[in-house]
Protein backbone atom coordinates (compact mmCIF):
# COMPACT_ATOMS: atom_id res chain seq x y z
CA UNK A 1 0.00 0.00 0.00
CA UNK A 2 2.69 2.50 1.07
CA UNK A 3 4.61 1.92 -1.69
CA UNK A 4 1.61 2.56 -4.05
CA UNK A 5 1.52 6.15 -2.54
CA UNK A 6 5.51 6.77 -2.65
CA UNK A 7 4.93 6.00 -6.72
CA UNK A 8 1.82 8.30 -6.88
CA UNK A 9 3.75 11.01 -5.02
CA UNK A 10 6.82 10.94 -7.39
CA UNK A 11 6.93 13.94 -9.66
CA UNK A 12 7.03 12.86 -13.66
CA UNK A 13 9.90 13.68 -15.62
CA UNK A 14 7.90 16.94 -16.81
CA UNK A 15 7.74 20.41 -16.59
CA UNK A 16 4.44 22.92 -17.18
CA UNK A 17 5.45 26.20 -16.41
CA UNK A 18 5.56 29.83 -18.36
CA UNK A 19 8.85 30.87 -19.65
CA UNK A 20 9.00 34.76 -20.54
CA UNK A 21 4.96 34.52 -21.11
CA UNK A 22 4.93 31.55 -22.93
CA UNK A 23 3.45 28.17 -21.17
CA UNK A 24 6.24 25.43 -21.78
CA UNK A 25 6.15 21.84 -21.25
CA UNK A 26 9.54 20.09 -20.99
CA UNK A 27 10.63 16.47 -20.42
CA UNK A 28 13.59 17.21 -17.50
CA UNK A 29 14.35 15.58 -14.22
CA UNK A 30 13.03 16.84 -11.18
CA UNK A 31 15.83 17.80 -9.73
CA UNK A 32 17.28 19.26 -13.10
CA UNK A 33 18.41 23.05 -12.46
CA UNK A 34 16.61 25.64 -13.84
CA UNK A 35 20.05 27.14 -14.80
CA UNK A 36 20.81 24.64 -17.33
CA UNK A 37 17.38 24.63 -18.15
CA UNK A 38 17.14 27.85 -19.44
CA UNK A 39 20.91 27.78 -20.69
CA UNK A 40 21.00 24.45 -21.82
CA UNK A 41 17.79 23.52 -23.09
CA UNK A 42 16.06 26.36 -23.94
CA UNK A 43 19.52 28.20 -25.15
CA UNK A 44 18.29 31.19 -23.30
CA UNK A 45 21.82 32.21 -22.46
CA UNK A 46 21.25 35.66 -21.08
CA UNK A 47 21.02 34.20 -17.64
CA UNK A 48 24.67 33.85 -16.75
CA UNK A 49 26.62 30.68 -15.13
CA UNK A 50 29.66 31.71 -12.64
CA UNK A 51 29.76 30.43 -9.12
CA UNK A 52 26.95 27.90 -8.93
CA UNK A 53 25.81 27.84 -5.57
CA UNK A 54 23.89 31.49 -4.76
CA UNK A 55 26.83 33.69 -3.92
CA UNK A 56 27.18 36.17 -7.31
CA UNK A 57 23.80 36.35 -8.74
CA UNK A 58 24.56 36.24 -12.53
CA UNK A 59 22.22 33.20 -12.99
CA UNK A 60 18.98 36.05 -11.69
CA UNK A 61 15.70 34.75 -12.82
CA UNK A 62 11.99 36.05 -11.48
CA UNK A 63 9.73 33.14 -10.51
CA UNK A 64 6.15 34.41 -9.76
CA UNK A 65 7.70 38.16 -9.71
CA UNK A 66 10.48 37.14 -6.88
CA UNK A 67 14.42 37.14 -8.07
CA UNK A 68 15.82 33.97 -7.10
CA UNK A 69 18.98 32.53 -8.00
CA UNK A 70 18.39 29.86 -10.95
CA UNK A 71 21.69 27.24 -10.20
CA UNK A 72 19.39 26.79 -6.99
CA UNK A 73 16.24 26.18 -7.94
CA UNK A 74 15.36 22.98 -9.05
CA UNK A 75 12.75 21.79 -12.31
CA UNK A 76 10.32 20.74 -9.71
CA UNK A 77 10.23 23.62 -7.53
CA UNK A 78 9.00 25.65 -11.21
CA UNK A 79 6.08 23.78 -11.78
CA UNK A 80 3.26 25.84 -12.43
CA UNK A 81 5.09 29.13 -11.84
CA UNK A 82 6.22 32.30 -14.46
CA UNK A 83 9.67 32.61 -15.22
CA UNK A 84 11.12 35.45 -16.85
CA UNK A 85 15.06 35.83 -17.99
CA UNK A 86 16.75 38.65 -19.02
CA UNK A 87 15.24 37.70 -22.38
CA UNK A 88 11.59 38.25 -21.24
CA UNK A 89 12.66 41.87 -20.32
CA UNK A 90 13.48 43.86 -23.41
CA UNK A 91 11.69 41.67 -26.07
CA UNK A 92 9.87 43.72 -27.73
CA UNK A 93 11.84 47.44 -26.83
CA UNK A 94 14.47 48.05 -24.57
CA UNK A 95 13.07 48.25 -20.95
CA UNK A 96 13.31 51.32 -19.23
CA UNK A 97 15.83 49.53 -16.75
CA UNK A 98 18.33 48.49 -18.85
CA UNK A 99 18.32 51.41 -20.90
CA UNK A 100 19.59 53.44 -17.64
CA UNK A 101 22.19 51.02 -17.26
CA UNK A 102 23.33 52.02 -20.73
CA UNK A 103 22.92 55.98 -19.78
CA UNK A 104 24.71 55.61 -16.30
CA UNK A 105 27.51 53.24 -17.13
CA UNK A 106 26.19 50.47 -15.32
CA UNK A 107 28.33 48.11 -16.70
CA UNK A 108 32.01 47.22 -18.08
CA UNK A 109 32.45 43.69 -19.41
CA UNK A 110 28.75 43.64 -19.02
CA UNK A 111 28.57 39.62 -17.33
CA UNK A 112 26.63 40.24 -14.14
CA UNK A 113 24.20 42.93 -15.99
CA UNK A 114 21.36 40.73 -16.62
CA UNK A 115 21.60 39.34 -13.05
CA UNK A 116 21.81 42.79 -12.06
CA UNK A 117 18.77 44.26 -14.11
CA UNK A 118 16.52 41.22 -13.24
CA UNK A 119 17.04 42.60 -9.30
CA UNK A 120 16.45 45.78 -10.04
CA UNK A 121 12.96 44.88 -12.06
CA UNK A 122 12.31 42.54 -8.88
CA UNK A 123 13.47 45.76 -6.25
CA UNK A 124 11.29 48.27 -8.18
CA UNK A 125 7.87 45.85 -8.75
CA UNK A 126 7.53 45.69 -5.00
CA UNK A 127 9.04 48.46 -3.99
CA UNK A 128 9.08 51.67 -6.50
CA UNK A 129 10.34 54.24 -3.55
CA UNK A 130 13.33 52.41 -2.62
CA UNK A 131 15.57 54.08 -0.04
CA UNK A 132 19.28 53.90 -0.71
CA UNK A 133 19.50 51.23 1.95
CA UNK A 134 16.70 49.05 0.11
CA UNK A 135 19.02 49.30 -2.95
CA UNK A 136 21.85 48.37 -1.07
CA UNK A 137 19.63 45.22 0.38
CA UNK A 138 18.19 44.35 -2.41
CA UNK A 139 21.40 44.40 -4.58
CA UNK A 140 23.35 42.67 -2.50
CA UNK A 141 23.29 38.91 -3.55
CA UNK A 142 24.60 40.47 -7.20
CA UNK A 143 28.39 40.70 -7.74
CA UNK A 144 30.26 42.49 -9.95
CA UNK A 145 33.98 42.49 -10.90
CA UNK A 146 34.68 45.59 -13.09
CA UNK A 147 32.38 48.29 -11.71
CA UNK A 148 33.08 49.11 -8.48
CA UNK A 149 29.38 49.24 -8.50
CA UNK A 150 28.95 53.50 -8.49
CA UNK A 151 27.54 53.30 -11.85
CA UNK A 152 25.25 50.34 -10.84
CA UNK A 153 23.86 52.30 -8.35
CA UNK A 154 23.43 55.25 -10.42
CA UNK A 155 21.86 53.44 -13.01
CA UNK A 156 19.33 52.52 -10.47
CA UNK A 157 18.33 55.63 -8.93
CA UNK A 158 17.54 56.74 -12.72
CA UNK A 159 15.42 53.77 -12.74
CA UNK A 160 13.61 54.97 -9.68
CA UNK A 161 13.28 58.61 -10.72
CA UNK A 162 11.95 57.57 -14.74
CA UNK A 163 9.93 55.48 -13.05
CA UNK A 164 8.24 58.52 -10.70
CA UNK A 165 8.43 61.03 -13.51
CA UNK A 166 6.53 59.12 -16.08
CA UNK A 167 3.84 57.66 -13.64
CA UNK B 1 12.58 -7.49 0.87
CA UNK B 2 11.96 -4.20 -1.44
CA UNK B 3 8.97 -4.25 -3.84
CA UNK B 4 9.10 -3.83 -7.45
CA UNK B 5 7.51 -0.27 -6.80
CA UNK B 6 10.42 0.36 -4.43
CA UNK B 7 12.99 -1.24 -6.94
CA UNK B 8 11.41 1.23 -9.62
CA UNK B 9 12.04 4.30 -7.28
CA UNK B 10 15.56 3.32 -6.63
CA UNK B 11 16.49 2.75 -10.21
CA UNK B 12 15.01 6.55 -11.12
CA UNK B 13 17.17 8.60 -8.79
CA UNK B 14 16.84 11.04 -7.70
CA UNK B 15 13.27 11.32 -7.57
CA UNK B 16 11.39 13.81 -5.49
CA UNK B 17 8.48 12.78 -3.83
CA UNK B 18 5.47 15.13 -3.20
CA UNK B 19 3.81 13.92 0.49
CA UNK B 20 0.29 15.39 1.03
CA UNK B 21 0.17 15.89 4.94
CA UNK B 22 3.05 15.31 7.62
CA UNK B 23 1.99 11.80 8.37
CA UNK B 24 3.13 10.66 4.53
CA UNK B 25 6.09 13.05 4.54
CA UNK B 26 7.21 11.03 8.36
CA UNK B 27 6.43 7.52 6.88
CA UNK B 28 8.26 8.11 3.60
CA UNK B 29 11.19 9.27 5.72
CA UNK B 30 10.80 6.44 7.82
CA UNK B 31 10.83 3.70 4.83
CA UNK B 32 12.96 5.47 2.97
CA UNK B 33 15.59 6.26 5.78
CA UNK B 34 19.53 7.98 5.05
CA UNK B 35 18.05 7.10 1.16
CA UNK B 36 16.10 10.05 1.27
CA UNK B 37 16.39 13.83 3.00
CA UNK B 38 13.52 16.36 3.43
CA UNK B 39 14.07 19.41 1.22
CA UNK B 40 12.46 22.38 2.38
CA UNK B 41 13.72 25.67 0.16
CA UNK B 42 16.78 23.39 -0.82
CA UNK B 43 19.19 26.36 -0.64
CA UNK B 44 21.51 24.65 1.81
CA UNK B 45 21.17 20.94 0.70
CA UNK B 46 22.26 22.67 -3.17
CA UNK B 47 25.31 24.38 -1.70
CA UNK B 48 25.95 20.33 0.55
CA UNK B 49 25.83 18.85 -3.15
CA UNK B 50 27.54 21.06 -4.88
CA UNK B 51 30.50 21.44 -2.55
CA UNK B 52 30.86 17.32 -2.12
CA UNK B 53 29.83 17.74 1.52
CA UNK B 54 26.93 15.47 0.92
CA UNK B 55 26.07 13.16 -1.45
CA UNK B 56 22.90 13.64 -3.41
CA UNK B 57 20.40 11.54 -1.70
CA UNK B 58 18.16 8.35 -4.20
CA UNK B 59 14.92 10.59 -3.18
CA UNK B 60 13.91 14.31 -1.82
CA UNK B 61 10.96 14.55 -0.17
CA UNK B 62 9.44 17.91 -0.81
CA UNK B 63 7.98 19.50 2.19
CA UNK B 64 6.56 22.56 0.28
CA UNK B 65 4.14 19.85 -0.97
CA UNK B 66 2.20 19.88 2.43
CA UNK B 67 -0.80 22.40 3.12
CA UNK B 68 -0.85 24.23 6.37
CA UNK B 69 3.38 24.55 7.11
CA UNK B 70 3.16 28.04 5.80
CA UNK B 71 2.30 31.62 7.53
CA UNK B 72 2.37 33.91 10.38
CA UNK B 73 -0.44 34.12 12.78
CA UNK B 74 -0.66 35.95 15.82
CA UNK B 75 -2.04 33.72 18.77
CA UNK B 76 -3.33 35.39 22.53
CA UNK B 77 1.11 35.29 23.93
CA UNK B 78 2.96 33.89 20.79
CA UNK B 79 3.73 34.42 17.16
CA UNK B 80 3.23 30.80 14.93
CA UNK B 81 5.16 30.79 12.24
CA UNK B 82 5.05 27.56 9.64
CA UNK B 83 8.59 25.76 9.34
CA UNK B 84 7.86 26.37 5.35
CA UNK B 85 7.63 30.38 5.60
CA UNK B 86 10.21 31.77 3.29
CA UNK B 87 12.55 34.03 5.59
CA UNK B 88 11.90 36.93 2.92
CA UNK B 89 8.34 36.31 4.16
CA UNK B 90 9.27 36.21 8.40
CA UNK B 91 11.80 39.61 7.17
CA UNK B 92 8.48 41.70 6.01
CA UNK B 93 6.21 40.39 8.36
CA UNK B 94 4.31 43.29 10.22
CA UNK B 95 3.59 41.13 13.57
CA UNK B 96 7.79 39.68 13.25
CA UNK B 97 8.31 43.34 12.95
CA UNK B 98 6.56 44.48 15.97
CA UNK B 99 7.35 41.98 18.71
CA UNK B 100 10.76 40.38 17.59
CA UNK B 101 12.68 43.24 15.47
CA UNK B 102 15.81 41.23 16.27
CA UNK B 103 14.81 38.44 14.45
CA UNK B 104 13.94 40.69 11.54
CA UNK B 105 18.37 42.16 11.92
CA UNK B 106 18.96 37.99 12.22
CA UNK B 107 16.50 37.51 8.55
CA UNK B 108 18.57 40.69 6.94
CA UNK B 109 21.70 39.42 7.81
CA UNK B 110 21.33 36.11 6.15
CA UNK B 111 22.18 35.73 2.54
CA UNK B 112 20.27 38.17 0.61
CA UNK B 113 16.93 38.36 -0.76
CA UNK B 114 17.00 36.13 -3.62
CA UNK B 115 17.78 33.26 -1.86
CA UNK B 116 15.90 34.53 1.27
CA UNK B 117 12.70 34.40 -1.30
CA UNK B 118 13.30 30.59 -0.97
CA UNK B 119 14.94 29.34 2.17
CA UNK B 120 12.98 28.62 4.81
CA UNK B 121 13.16 29.70 8.75
CA UNK B 122 12.79 25.66 9.32
CA UNK B 123 15.47 24.95 7.26
CA UNK B 124 17.44 27.63 8.98
CA UNK B 125 16.62 26.01 12.43
CA UNK B 126 17.34 22.60 11.21
CA UNK B 127 20.69 23.03 10.13
CA UNK B 128 21.38 23.65 13.71
CA UNK B 129 24.04 26.61 13.02
CA UNK B 130 21.55 29.04 11.05
CA UNK B 131 22.01 32.64 11.77
CA UNK B 132 18.35 32.81 13.26
CA UNK B 133 18.84 30.35 16.28
CA UNK B 134 20.44 32.84 18.90
CA UNK B 135 17.52 35.01 18.36
CA UNK B 136 15.16 32.05 19.28
CA UNK B 137 17.09 31.06 21.69
CA UNK B 138 17.27 34.05 24.40
CA UNK B 139 13.40 34.53 23.35
CA UNK B 140 12.03 31.26 24.94
CA UNK B 141 10.92 30.14 21.15
CA UNK B 142 9.15 26.45 21.52
CA UNK B 143 9.93 24.08 18.38
CA UNK B 144 7.28 22.13 17.55
CA UNK B 145 7.78 19.18 15.69
CA UNK B 146 6.13 15.93 13.90
CA UNK B 147 7.53 12.61 15.54
CA UNK B 148 5.40 10.48 14.11
CA UNK B 149 3.61 8.78 16.72
CA UNK B 150 2.31 12.55 18.67
CA UNK B 151 3.83 16.23 18.11
CA UNK B 152 6.83 17.45 20.60
CA UNK B 153 7.24 21.03 21.38
CA UNK B 154 10.50 21.82 23.07
CA UNK B 155 12.04 25.13 23.88
CA UNK B 156 14.76 26.24 21.80
CA UNK B 157 17.64 26.31 24.20
CA UNK B 158 17.15 22.77 25.51
CA UNK B 159 16.84 21.61 21.81
CA UNK B 160 20.43 23.45 20.77
CA UNK B 161 21.75 22.07 24.28
CA UNK B 162 21.14 18.79 23.25
CA UNK B 163 22.46 18.95 19.86
CA UNK B 164 25.89 19.56 21.55
CA UNK B 165 26.09 16.18 22.45
CA UNK B 166 23.66 14.09 19.97
CA UNK B 167 22.32 14.72 16.08
CA UNK B 168 19.03 15.46 15.66
CA UNK B 169 16.41 12.76 14.53
CA UNK B 170 16.38 12.64 10.97
CA UNK B 171 12.95 11.89 10.58
CA UNK B 172 11.30 14.69 13.18
CA UNK B 173 9.78 17.10 11.19
CA UNK B 174 9.82 20.73 12.48
CA UNK B 175 6.45 22.19 11.62
CA UNK B 176 5.94 25.22 13.36
CA UNK B 177 7.90 27.72 15.88
CA UNK B 178 6.07 29.73 18.58
CA UNK B 179 7.91 32.76 19.22
CA UNK B 180 6.35 34.38 22.41
CA UNK B 181 4.96 37.98 23.08
CA UNK B 182 7.31 40.34 25.64
CA UNK B 183 5.56 42.27 27.44
CA UNK B 184 6.56 44.99 29.68
CA UNK B 185 5.53 44.61 33.22
CA UNK B 186 5.04 46.57 36.47
CA UNK B 187 8.16 44.65 37.87
CA UNK B 188 9.89 44.86 34.04
CA UNK B 189 8.91 47.99 33.12
CA UNK B 190 11.93 48.28 30.41
CA UNK B 191 12.88 45.53 27.89
CA UNK B 192 15.47 45.44 25.86
CA UNK B 193 16.48 42.96 23.20
CA UNK B 194 19.32 42.49 20.35
CA UNK B 195 20.88 40.80 17.74
CA UNK B 196 24.55 41.02 16.30
CA UNK B 197 26.48 39.21 13.26
CA UNK B 198 29.97 39.32 12.28
CA UNK B 199 31.42 38.27 9.08
CA UNK B 200 33.98 38.38 6.75
CA UNK B 201 32.34 41.23 5.02
CA UNK B 202 29.55 43.63 5.96
CA UNK B 203 26.79 42.10 4.19
CA UNK B 204 26.20 39.00 2.19
CA UNK B 205 28.48 37.15 4.11
CA UNK B 206 28.63 33.88 6.56
CA UNK B 207 28.72 34.59 10.18
CA UNK B 208 31.96 34.19 12.19
CA UNK B 209 30.04 35.31 15.32
CA UNK B 210 26.19 35.74 16.03
CA UNK B 211 25.01 36.76 19.75
CA UNK B 212 21.90 37.18 20.94
CA UNK B 213 20.16 39.01 24.27
CA UNK B 214 16.55 39.72 25.60
CA UNK B 215 15.76 40.77 29.00
CA UNK B 216 14.33 43.21 31.03
CA UNK B 217 15.63 45.86 33.49
CA UNK B 218 13.59 46.19 36.52
CA UNK B 219 12.17 49.83 37.63
CA UNK B 220 15.38 50.53 40.19
CA UNK B 221 17.82 49.24 36.90
CA UNK B 222 18.79 45.97 38.12
CA UNK B 223 18.48 43.14 35.62
CA UNK B 224 14.81 41.62 36.15
CA UNK B 225 15.48 39.09 33.31
CA UNK B 226 18.07 38.06 30.88
CA UNK B 227 18.88 35.29 28.33
CA UNK B 228 21.98 35.38 26.11
CA UNK B 229 23.11 33.53 23.30
CA UNK B 230 26.07 33.19 20.98
CA UNK B 231 27.21 30.84 17.60
CA UNK B 232 28.18 31.93 14.22
CA UNK B 233 30.09 29.55 11.87
CA UNK B 234 29.94 25.94 12.69
CA UNK B 235 29.37 26.65 16.17
CA UNK B 236 26.00 25.17 16.95
CA UNK B 237 24.63 28.37 19.10
CA UNK B 238 24.30 28.20 23.19
CA UNK B 239 23.27 30.11 26.12
CA UNK B 240 25.64 31.77 28.08
CA UNK B 241 24.34 30.78 31.37
CA UNK B 242 27.28 31.73 33.99
CA UNK B 243 27.22 35.46 32.24
CA UNK B 244 23.43 35.71 32.63
CA UNK B 245 23.36 34.27 36.57
CA UNK B 246 26.26 37.18 37.04
CA UNK B 247 23.85 39.52 35.60
CA UNK B 248 20.50 38.44 37.35
CA UNK B 249 19.89 41.07 39.79
CA UNK B 250 22.48 43.37 39.59
CA UNK B 251 22.87 46.80 38.17
CA UNK B 252 25.11 46.94 35.06
CA UNK B 253 28.34 48.93 35.46
CA UNK B 254 31.76 49.28 34.65
CA UNK B 255 32.78 46.34 37.27
CA UNK B 256 29.64 43.99 36.57
CA UNK B 257 30.52 44.72 32.83
CA UNK B 258 34.26 43.47 33.52
CA UNK B 259 33.04 40.48 35.23
CA UNK B 260 30.38 39.23 32.84
CA UNK B 261 33.30 40.09 29.43
CA UNK B 262 35.72 37.60 31.17
CA UNK B 263 32.79 35.08 32.40
CA UNK B 264 31.68 34.73 28.24
CA UNK B 265 35.21 34.96 27.01
CA UNK B 266 35.75 31.34 29.55
CA UNK B 267 32.23 30.26 28.86
CA UNK B 268 31.54 30.46 24.93
CA UNK B 269 32.85 27.38 23.17
CA UNK B 270 33.30 28.49 19.49
CA UNK B 271 34.44 25.95 16.53
CA UNK B 272 37.66 27.63 15.04
CA UNK B 273 38.09 27.31 11.29
CA UNK B 274 41.15 28.67 9.08
CA UNK B 275 39.11 32.08 9.13
CA UNK B 276 39.00 33.28 12.81
CA UNK B 277 40.48 31.60 15.73
CA UNK B 278 38.74 30.37 18.94
CA UNK B 279 40.27 33.32 20.97
CA UNK B 280 38.81 36.01 18.33
CA UNK B 281 35.52 34.82 18.66
CA UNK B 282 35.49 34.38 22.19
CA UNK B 283 36.63 37.94 22.26
CA UNK B 284 34.48 38.91 19.61
CA UNK B 285 31.38 37.57 20.72
CA UNK B 286 32.09 39.18 24.46
CA UNK B 287 32.60 42.60 23.16
CA UNK B 288 29.15 42.50 21.36
CA UNK B 289 27.35 41.53 24.20
CA UNK B 290 29.14 44.00 26.41
CA UNK B 291 28.98 46.90 23.87
CA UNK B 292 25.15 45.93 24.09
CA UNK B 293 24.94 45.82 27.89
CA UNK B 294 26.55 49.11 28.01
CA UNK B 295 24.11 50.68 26.08
CA UNK B 296 21.05 49.06 27.59
CA UNK B 297 22.50 50.63 30.76
CA UNK B 298 23.20 54.09 29.00
CA UNK B 299 19.52 55.17 28.03
CA UNK B 300 16.51 54.24 26.47
CA UNK B 301 16.86 51.06 24.31
CA UNK B 302 15.27 50.84 20.69
CA UNK B 303 14.96 47.07 21.21
CA UNK B 304 18.23 45.82 19.49
CA UNK B 305 17.08 47.73 16.32
CA UNK B 306 19.71 48.81 14.26
CA UNK B 307 18.79 50.26 10.42
CA UNK B 308 15.24 49.48 9.09
CA UNK B 309 12.20 51.59 8.26
CA UNK B 310 9.36 50.92 10.18
C1 LIG C 1 24.47 31.86 -0.98
C2 LIG C 1 24.00 31.37 0.35
C3 LIG C 1 24.21 32.15 1.48
C4 LIG C 1 23.77 31.72 2.73
N1 LIG C 1 23.98 32.54 3.81
C5 LIG C 1 23.52 32.16 5.02
C6 LIG C 1 23.68 33.04 6.15
O1 LIG C 1 24.23 34.14 6.05
N2 LIG C 1 23.18 32.61 7.35
C7 LIG C 1 22.54 31.42 7.50
O2 LIG C 1 22.10 31.11 8.60
N3 LIG C 1 22.38 30.58 6.45
C8 LIG C 1 22.85 30.92 5.22
N4 LIG C 1 22.69 30.07 4.15
C9 LIG C 1 22.15 28.72 4.37
C10 LIG C 1 20.66 28.52 4.06
O3 LIG C 1 20.25 29.24 2.94
C11 LIG C 1 19.74 28.89 5.21
O4 LIG C 1 20.15 28.24 6.39
C12 LIG C 1 18.28 28.55 4.89
O5 LIG C 1 17.43 29.12 5.84
C13 LIG C 1 18.01 27.06 4.79
O6 LIG C 1 16.63 26.88 4.47
P1 LIG C 1 16.12 25.92 3.29
O7 LIG C 1 14.65 25.95 3.34
O8 LIG C 1 16.74 26.27 2.00
O9 LIG C 1 16.70 24.54 3.83
P2 LIG C 1 17.00 23.17 3.04
O10 LIG C 1 18.25 23.32 2.26
O11 LIG C 1 15.78 22.71 2.32
O12 LIG C 1 17.23 22.22 4.29
C14 LIG C 1 18.28 22.41 5.22
C15 LIG C 1 18.30 21.21 6.17
O13 LIG C 1 17.16 21.22 7.02
C16 LIG C 1 16.34 20.05 6.81
N5 LIG C 1 14.96 20.57 6.89
C17 LIG C 1 14.48 21.66 6.23
N6 LIG C 1 13.24 21.94 6.67
C18 LIG C 1 12.92 21.01 7.59
C19 LIG C 1 11.78 20.78 8.43
N7 LIG C 1 10.70 21.58 8.38
N8 LIG C 1 11.80 19.72 9.29
C20 LIG C 1 12.89 18.90 9.35
N9 LIG C 1 14.00 19.08 8.60
C21 LIG C 1 14.02 20.12 7.74
C22 LIG C 1 16.77 19.47 5.49
O14 LIG C 1 16.61 18.07 5.45
C23 LIG C 1 18.25 19.87 5.46
O15 LIG C 1 19.00 18.96 6.21
C24 LIG C 1 23.12 30.47 2.86
C25 LIG C 1 22.90 29.69 1.72
C26 LIG C 1 23.32 30.13 0.48
C27 LIG C 1 23.06 29.29 -0.72
S1 LIG D 1 25.71 31.23 -10.69
FE1 LIG D 1 23.93 31.34 -9.48
S2 LIG D 1 24.42 32.76 -7.96
FE2 LIG D 1 26.32 32.50 -9.02
S1 LIG E 1 30.42 44.63 -15.46
FE1 LIG E 1 31.90 43.04 -15.41
S2 LIG E 1 31.22 41.86 -13.75
FE2 LIG E 1 29.96 43.56 -13.61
Amino acid sequence: MIHKILAERRTEMDLECEINGEPISLDVPPTRRLLSILRDDLQLTGTKVSCEIGRCGACMVLVDGQQVNSCLTMAYQCDGKSITTIEGLGSSEVDPIQQCFLEEGGYQCGYCTPGMIISVKALLTHNPEPSAEDIEEAMSGNLCRCTGYGGIIRSVQKAVSLRRNTQ
Amino acid sequence: MASEHENMLMSMSPSVLHPRDMTEAWTFKKLLDSDAVYVAGGTLLRTQWESGQAAMPKHLIDLSSIPGLKGIEKEEHSLAIGALTPLSECRKDEHIRLHCPMLVDAIRSIAAISVRNVATIGGNIVSRVGDCLPVFIVCQADFEWNTGLSPMTEDASEWTERLQAQLPKASHLLTRIHLPLFKTTEIVPRRFGAFHKVGRREAFTPSLITVALNGGLKADGTVGEIRVAAGGGQTIPHRLFAAEKLMKGQQINRELLAAVHQTIVDGYKPKPDPFATEAYRKKTAANLIVAELWKIAAGPSDEGRERDDP
